[in-house]
C-alpha cells in the first residue's frame, strides 16, 4: 500500500493560489525531497500533509486513510518537524519528550530502550535536563527529532532538517534519515540544501509558484534537464517549464 | 529623535494594520462590545453620582472620594501592569534583539518601548476611566473643555507609572546583572507593594482603619476630609483635583494639571538619561547571564502518565515556572486574603438577618466579579500560551476537542476551589443565612463552569499565538471582549438572582407567602442562561480552532 497520496490538492490564502493541483504518491521505503524557492510552496504543502492546514481541495490519503475524514487515525502515522522547531520555554528537553511520549501514548517498555538508544544518537544527554529557553536551534532541532523514534510513524514530514545543525549533526541526521529508509518507513523532506537533496533522496520533487515542475528520480532529471550537476537543474527548474514535464 | 520617530511610526502603522486587517464583523462586534461596557458602566456610575449629589452635606465629599480612590487604585495597579510586562517589552522580545542590531541609539529603543509597554499596561484602565470622568462631568454640569483636557490628562497620568516601572526594572537588572527576570520582577513588586503599604500608613493611615463613631458632627467631619486617599504627593490626587478644577468645583485645577505635566515630563526625561545609562548595558548583561539551570525532578521528568495527565502536567509546570503567572496570581490571592481578613475584623452593625443577607449577596456578586477578572487574566490565555507549539497538538494523534477539554475540566476544578473556599469563608464570617450558605456555593458552581467556558472559548476564538506575554494577551482586544462578556454575563446573573434572593427575603422575614413562581421562573432563566454561556463559547472556541490554518 502507498504511504502517501496527494490527489488535485489545491490551497489558497486570499486570492492567492499556494498550491494548484498537486499529486504525488510515495511508497513505503522512499525519502521524497521537494525543493523549490522560497515562497514555491514547499512548506504548505508539508503543512497540508501534516493536517495544519485546511485544503482548499483535493484529498491526502496516508496508508489509505483519507486525512480529512479520519484526521487523528491519519495522524498517529505520521510525524512532522517544522522548519522552526518550539519547544516550551519552560520545559526542558527531557520533559518535553516526556509530553510527547504521554500524548502519542507510548508503550511504557519500549519508550526506555527508545529513550537510551536516542540519548546516544544524537548526543544529546549532556544537555537534555536544562531549560529549552537556553538551547540553539540545532538543540531544539535535535529535541524534536526525538518524536520519531518514540511514536515510530511510517511517515516523516521534514521541514528543513539540517538548518542550524553542526557538521556532526547533520550526518548523524543523513545516517537516522537512511536508518529510517532502511525500515521501510517514508520520508517527505523539504529543503534548499541541493548536497543532501542528491545525497540521500529516492525521489526528487520541484516545485515553484505553487506548481509541481518534476517529480521522479534524480536520474530521470538528468535525461530531461540536458544537466548532470543538480544546481543546474534546479535553477533551470525552478524558473522555466521543461518541454518534456513528467507532471 | 530621528530613529524614534521611525519606531514610533512603525509601531502605530502595525498597531493600524492589526486594526484594519481584523474581519469587518468581528471590528464591529468589538466595537459593539466595547461601546455597551462604555455606555453601561457609565450609566452605572452616573446613576451613583445622580444619587450622591442628592444626599446632603456629605454627598459631593463621597464622589470626590469614589474618584480619588478609583485614580489611586488605577495608579498601583498600572505600577504592577507596567512591571510585569515591562520585561518582555524591554528585555526579553525578538523586536529588541533586532533593533539592538542596529545602529539606532537605545534612547530612541528605549522611548520606543516606553511607548508601547504603557499602551499594553494602560488602555484597559482608559476603558474603564472614561465612562468614570464623563459620568462624572455630566453630573457636575462641567464646561465642554472638561472631557477633551481630562483625557489629556489622563494620558500625560500614565507616563508616570510606565517610567517609574522602567525606571526599577533598569535599576534591578544593572545593580544585580546575575538575577533571573523572575527574581527582577518578585523584587520590584515587592518593592511596590512595600513602598505603597509604608506610604498609605504613614500619609493616610485612615484609609486602613475602619472609621467608627455614633457622632453626626463627626461623621460630617470624616466624610469631607476624605478626599485625600492617597495623599498630596500621589499622581491620583493631583488628577481627581484637576477634575475637580475643570468641572469649576475647584480653583487649583490648572496648577495640578502643570504639576503633573511637570512630572510626566520630569520621569520621562530622567527615565532617558537612566536609559541612556542602563539599558543597553543591562540589555547586554541579561543575555550574558543564560539561565543554565538543570531540571533534574519534575512531574514530567519520568513519562508514567496518560494523555490527559500529560497535558495537564505541562501546564502546570509551564504555569508554576512562570514568574509574571505566579506572581500575579499571587497579588491576586494576597488581595483576597486581606478582604477575608477585613470581613473577620469589621465589626458587624447589621445584625438583623434580613441585613446581613443582604450583605451576604453583595460579597457574593464581589465575588463572582473577582472569578470574572481571574478568568480573563488566567484562563483567557490558556490557548495562546500553547503558541508555536500549537503545531505539535495539531499535528498529533491528540484531537483539539480533547484538549479544550482537558483545559476546560482543570480550569472548572481550579475555578471552582477558589470560588467555592471565598464564598464558604465570607459568608461564614458575615454569618449570613442557614439557606443562603448552602445555596450560594450551589449557583456558584454554575457561574464558575459558565465563566470558565466564556474565558476558554474566546481564548480560542481570539488566539494570539505570537505573543509569549500573557498579560499581554488579556489586555489584547480578545482579552477585552472576554472582560467584558464575563463581566456582562456576572451582571445578568446577578440580576436575575436578584428577583429570587428578594422575594426569599421578604416572605422570610416579613412574613408574606412564598410566591413560589418568583422564585422557580428566574432560576429556570439562570439555568438555561448557563446552559448557553456553557456550551456555546466553548463550542465557538473550537469550531475556530478547528477551521483554522496553523
Amino acid at each position: 500500500m502507498k504511504t502517501l497520496v496527494i490527489k488535485e490538492l489545491r490551497k489558497h490564502f486570499g486570492k492567492t493560489w499556494a498550491l494548484k493541483n498537486l499529486n504525488i504518491e510515495l511508497d513505503p521505503g522512499e525519502i521524497f525531497v521537494l525543493l523549490g524557492p522560497n515562497g514555491a510552496g514547499k512548506t504548505t504543502t508539508l503543512k497540508l500533509i501534516a493536517g495544519l492546514f485546511h485544503p482548499t481541495h483535493g484529498d491526502i490519503y496516508i496508508k489509505g486513510i483519507n486525512l480529512a475524514e479520519e484526521p487523528l487515525k491519519a495522524k498517529r502515522l505520521t510525524g512532522y518537524i517544522p522548519d522552526e522547531p518550539f519547544i516550551y520555554n519552560k520545559l526542558t528537553g527531557r520533559e518535553f519528550i516526556n509530553f510527547i511520549a504521554g500524548i502519542y501514548d507510548i508503550n511504557k517498555d519500549q519508550y526506555e530502550s527508545r529513550m537510551d538508544a536516542l540519548l546516544g544518537k544524537l548526543d544529546i544527554g549532556k544537555w537534555i535536563d536544562d531549560f529549552s529557553e537556553t538551547y540553539s536551534h540545532g538543540m531544539k532541532q535535535k529535541v524534536i527529532m526525538c518524536q520519531l523514534f518514540l511514536h515510530n510513524p511510517d511517515l516523516i514530514l521534514i521541514d528543513e532538517p539540517l538548518v542550524g545543525l553542526d557538521p556532526k549533526s547533520s550526518k548523524s541526521v543523513r545516517e537516522i534519515f537512511l536508518e529510517l529508509k532502511a525500515q521501510g518507513k517514508t520520508l517527505f523532506i523539504c529543503t534548499h540544501t541541493l548536497s543532501f537533496a542528491k545525497e540521500i533522496a529516492s525521489k526528487i520533487g520541484i516545485i515553484n509558484k505553487g506548481e509541481l515542475k518534476f517529480i521522479g528520480a534524480l536520474s530521470e532529471l538528468s535525461e530531461i534537464s540536458g544537466k548532470k550537476d543538480i544546481e543546474q537543474i534546479y535553477l533551470k527548474l525552478s524558473e522555466e517549464p521543461l518541454p518534456e514535464q513528467k507532471v | 529623535m530621528r530613529d524614534f520617530r521611525i519606531i514610533f511610526i512603525t509601531r502605530i502603522r502595525i498597531i493600524a494594520k492589526s486594526i484594519l486587517s481584523m474581519h469587518a464583523l468581528e471590528l464591529l462586534s468589538f466595537v459593539f462590545v466595547i461601546g455597551c461596557f462604555l455606555f453601561g458602566s457609565y450609566y452605572v456610575f452616573f446613576r451613583i453620582f445622580k444619587y450622591l449629589m442628592t444626599v446632603e452635606a456629605i454627598g459631593f465629599a463621597l464622589m470626590d472620594r469614589i474618584i480619588e480612590m478609583a485614580f489611586f487604585i488605577f495608579f498601583t495597579m498600572l505600577l504592577f501592569s507596567n512591571v510585569i510586562t515591562s520585561f518582555s517589552t524591554f528585555y526579553n522580545n525578538k523586536e529588541v534583539d533586532f533593533l539592538f542590531s542596529l545602529p539606532i541609539q537605545p534612547t530612541s529603543i528605549y522611548l520606543g518601548k516606553l511607548f508601547e509597554n504603557c499602551i499594553y499596561a494602560s488602555w484597559a484602565t482608559m476603558v474603564l476611566a472614561l465612562p468614570l470622568i464623563t459620568a462624572y462631568g455630566i453630573t457636575t454640569h462641567a464646561p465642554v473643555f472638561y472631557y477633551p483636557m481630562s483625557i489629556v490628562s489622563i494620558l500625560i497620568y500614565l507616563i508616570i507609572p510606565g517610567t517609574v516601572a522602567s525606571l526599577l526594572v533598569f535599576a534591578i537588572f544593572r545593580l544585580s546583572p546575575k538575577l533571573s527576570s523572575r527574581d527582577v520582577i518578585i523584587l520590584s513588586v515587592l518593592l511596590i507593594i512595600g513602598l505603597t503599604y509604608l506610604y498609605v500608613k504613614t500619609n493616610n493611615p485612615a484609609l486602613l482603619k475602619v472609621f467608627e463613631t455614633d457622632n453626626e458632627q463627626e461623621l460630617l467631619r470624616f466624610a469631607t476630609n476624605l478626599t485625600t486617599v492617597g495623599g498630596t504627593y500621589v499622581p491620583s490626587t493631583w488628577l481627581s483635583n484637576i477634575l475637580k478644577g475643570l468641572s469649576g468645583r475647584a480653583n487649583l485645577g490648572f496648577f495640578y494639571f502643570a504639576l503633573l505635566l511637570f512630572i510626566s515630563l520630569s520621569m520621562t526625561i530622567i527615565a532617558f538619561f537612566a536609559a541612556k545609562v542602563l539599558y543597553a548595558k543591562s540589555w547586554i548583561l541579561i543575555n550574558e547571564h543564560g539561565t543554565k539551570r538543570k531540571q533534574r525532578k519534575s512531574l514530567l521528568h519520568t513519562y508514567k502518565y496518560n494523555q490527559s495527565q500529560t497535558l495537564f502536567f505541562k501546564d502546570l509546570l509551564v504555569f508554576i515556572r512562570e514568574p509574571i503567572q505566579w506572581i500575579q496570581l499571587s497579588v491576586f490571592i494576597i488581595l483576597l486574603v486581606v478582604y477575608i481578613i477585613s470581613l473577620k475584623r469589621t465589626p458587624l452593625y447589621f445584625t438583623f438577618p434580613l441585613w446581613r443577607t443582604i450583605v451576604s449577596f453583595l460579597n457574593f456578586t464581589f465575588v463572582t466579579f473577582v472569578l470574572a477578572t481571574l478568568g480573563v487574566r488566567f484562563i483567557f490565555p490558556g490557548m495562546s500560551l500553547e503558541r508555536a507549539g500549537i503545531w505539535f497538538i495539531c499535528s498529533s494523534s491528540l484531537s483539539l476537542s480533547k484538549v479544550m477539554k482537558i483545559k476546560y475540566c482543570t480550569n472548572v476544578i481550579i475555578a471552582v476551589v477558589i470560588l467555592e473556599s471565598l464564598l464558604i469563608l465570607s459568608n461564614l464570617f458575615i454569618k449570613t443565612d442557614p439557606q443562603m450558605y448552602v445555596l450560594m456555593p450551589v449557583i456558584a458552581l454554575f457561574i464558575a463552569a459558565s465563566l470558565v467556558s466564556i474565558n476558554l472559548g474566546l481564548g480560542a476564538r481570539f488566539p494570539q499565538f505570537d505573543e509569549t506575554n500573557p498579560s499581554r494577551i488579556a489586555a489584547g482586544s480578545g482579552g477585552i471582549v472576554a472582560a467584558l462578556a464575563s463581566i456582562g454575563y456576572v451582571g445578568i446573573s446577578i440580576i436575575i438572582l436578584a428577583t429570587p434572593a428578594y422575594h426569599y427575603i421578604i416572605s422570610k422575614y416579613y412574613s408574606r407567602p412564598v410566591n413560589h413562581l418568583m422564585i422557580l421562573i428566574p432560576l429556570i432563566v439562570f439555568l438555561v442562561l448557563n446552559t448557553i454561556t456553557i456550551v456555546f463559547p466553548l463550542r465557538m472556541g473550537l469550531k475556530s480552532l478547528e477551521q483554522r490554518d496553523f
